[in-house]
C-alpha cells in the first residue's frame, strides 16, 4: 500500500534525490512515510552549471515533502567517490511544470 | 523513523521552510500537525528571489504548500531518545499504539484500522499504524496502517 | 501527545484582529478576520488585496484593490500570519537562507 515501501532497503544509505524545481540533493535517507516525505541527514545539494564544476551546498538535516520529490535514486558510494565533481560540467535542471 | 516524528521532535526549534512559491520562512516551530501545516513564531519571512524580508511575529503554514524544511542537526538525535523512551513504556501508557477501545476487545470502531482517520489526529502522526493489534503493536506500525493523506 | 487536534493554530485569538492571507496561485490579501472555520475558510472583513506584478504574479507590488467583505475558501489558504507587528525589513542574514 505504502506508495514508499521500495524506499525501505535504502535506509541509512546515501540517496540522491531530484525535486520538482530541479535541485539535487544527496543525503542519508533516514525516514519515509506514504506520501513519500522523506528525512535526509547531512544533505548537501550539488549544484550543475557548464561554466564550472558542481557546486556542494552543505544542507544538513532535511525533511523533503513528497509532493515536491521527482526522482529518489541509490548512490554507488564507490563510483560516486571515484567522479572529480569540480571537473564535471552540466546544465541546471529545469523545474518541473504542471 | 518518520518524518513527521521528526518534525514533532522539533518543536521549539528554529528551522527553515521553503514554500513551492519559493518563499523561506526562517522561525521556530510552535505546532505541527499530521498535515504537516506548521505554526511558526518569531518569522522571518525571505521572497523568492532572496531579495525581500519581513519579520512577523508568527504564521500559520498549510503543510500543502511546503517544499522542505530545513531542521537543526541535533534534533535527529532528540526523536530517537524519545522513541526509545517511549518503548519502554508499559502498552496502553501513551505513546504508541494507543488502542482506544480495543484493549478490551470491545473493538468499538474502525477493527479495520480505517475509521475515520480525523479525529486521533497526533496519535497517528507518531504511532503510524492505527493501533491495528491493540497495545504494544509497533510491528505493524508503520507500514500497512495509515491510510492515505 | 500535544491534545490538539484539527489545528495547529487556534484562529481565535485573531478574531476582529488584522490577518494577512497568503492564497495558492499568489494572491494575497489582508483584512480583519471576523470568522473562520476548522477547514480554514476565513471571513474577512475590510478585505484589501495586493495586486501583482504583471510579468511576475508571484511578486506582490504597492497597488491594492479594496474588495470588502469576503470569504477565504480554506483550501486555497496557504498562509496565515497577524498584520500586527508584522514589517518589511532590512536583510537580517548576512547572506539569505545561509543563516
Amino acid at each position: 500500500m505504502s506508495a514508499g515501501a521500495g524506499l525501505e532497503n535504502l535506509v541509512d544509505q546515501i540517496i540522491s534525490v531530484i525535486t520538482n524545481d530541479g535541485r539535487n540533493i544527496l543525503g542519508i535517507l533516514k525516514g519515509f512515510d506514504q506520501a513519500t516525505n522523506i528525512i535526509l541527514d547531512e544533505s548537501h545539494e550539488r549544484v550543475y552549471s557548464t561554466k564550472e564544476g558542481v557546486q556542494q551546498l552543505v544542507l544538513g538535516l532535511y525533511i523533503i515533502r513528497g509532493d515536491n520529490i521527482s526522482i529518489v535514486g541509490e548512490v554507488d558510494e564507490e563510483l560516486d567517490a571515484s567522479l572529480d565533481l569540480s571537473k564535471l560540467r552540466a546544465h541546471p535542471l529545469k523545474p518541473v511544470i504542471h | 523513523m518518520l518524518p513527521l516524528s521528526l518534525l514533532k521532535t522539533a518543536q521549539g526549534h528554529p528551522m527553515l521552510v521553503e514554500l513551492k512559491n519559493g518563499e523561506t520562512y526562517n522561525g521556530h516551530l510552535v505546532n505541527c500537525d499530521t498535515w504537516m501545516n506548521i505554526h511558526l513564531r518569531e518569522v522571518i519571512c525571505t521572497s523568492k528571489d532572496g531579495d525581500k524580508f519581513w519579520r512577523m511575529p508568527e504564521c500559520y503554514i498549510r503543510g500543502n504548500t511546503i517544499k522542505y524544511l530545513r531542521v537543526p542537526d541535533e534534533v535527529i538525535d532528540k526523536v530517537q531518545e524519545e522513541k526509545s523512551r517511549a518503548d519502554r513504556k508499559p502498552p496502553g501508557a501513551g505513546g504508541r499504539g494507543r488502542g482506544r477501545g480495543r484493549e478490551d476487545g470491545t473493538g468499538g470502531r474502525g477493527a479495520k484500522g480505517m475509521g475515520r482517520g480525523m479525529d486521533d489526529g497526533l496519535a497517528r502522526g507518531s504511532t503510524g499504524g492505527r493501533g491495528r493489534g491493540g497495545p504494544g503493536g509497533r510491528t505493524g506500525g508503520s507500514r500497512g496502517g495509515g491510510r492515505g493523506r | 501527545m500535544s491534545g490538539r487536534k484539527e489545528t495547529v493554530l487556534d484562529l481565535a485569538k485573531f478574531v476582529d484582529k488584522g490577518v494577512q492571507v497568503k492564497l495558492t496561485g499568489g494572491r494575497q490579501v489582508t483584512g480583519t478576520l471576523k470568522g473562520y472555520d476548522q477547514l480554514l475558510n476565513l471571513v474577512l472583513d475590510e478585505a484589501v488585496e495586493f495586486l501583482r506584478d504583471a510579468d511576475d504574479p508571484l511578486k506582490t507590488t504597492d497597488q491594492t484593490r479594496r474588495l470588502g467583505l469576503i470569504v477565504c475558501r480554506g483550501t486555497a489558504v496557504m498562509l496565515v500570519s497577524p498584520t500586527d507587528g508584522t514589517d518589511e525589513i532590512a536583510n537580517p542574514f548576512v547572506q539569505p537562507d545561509g543563516a
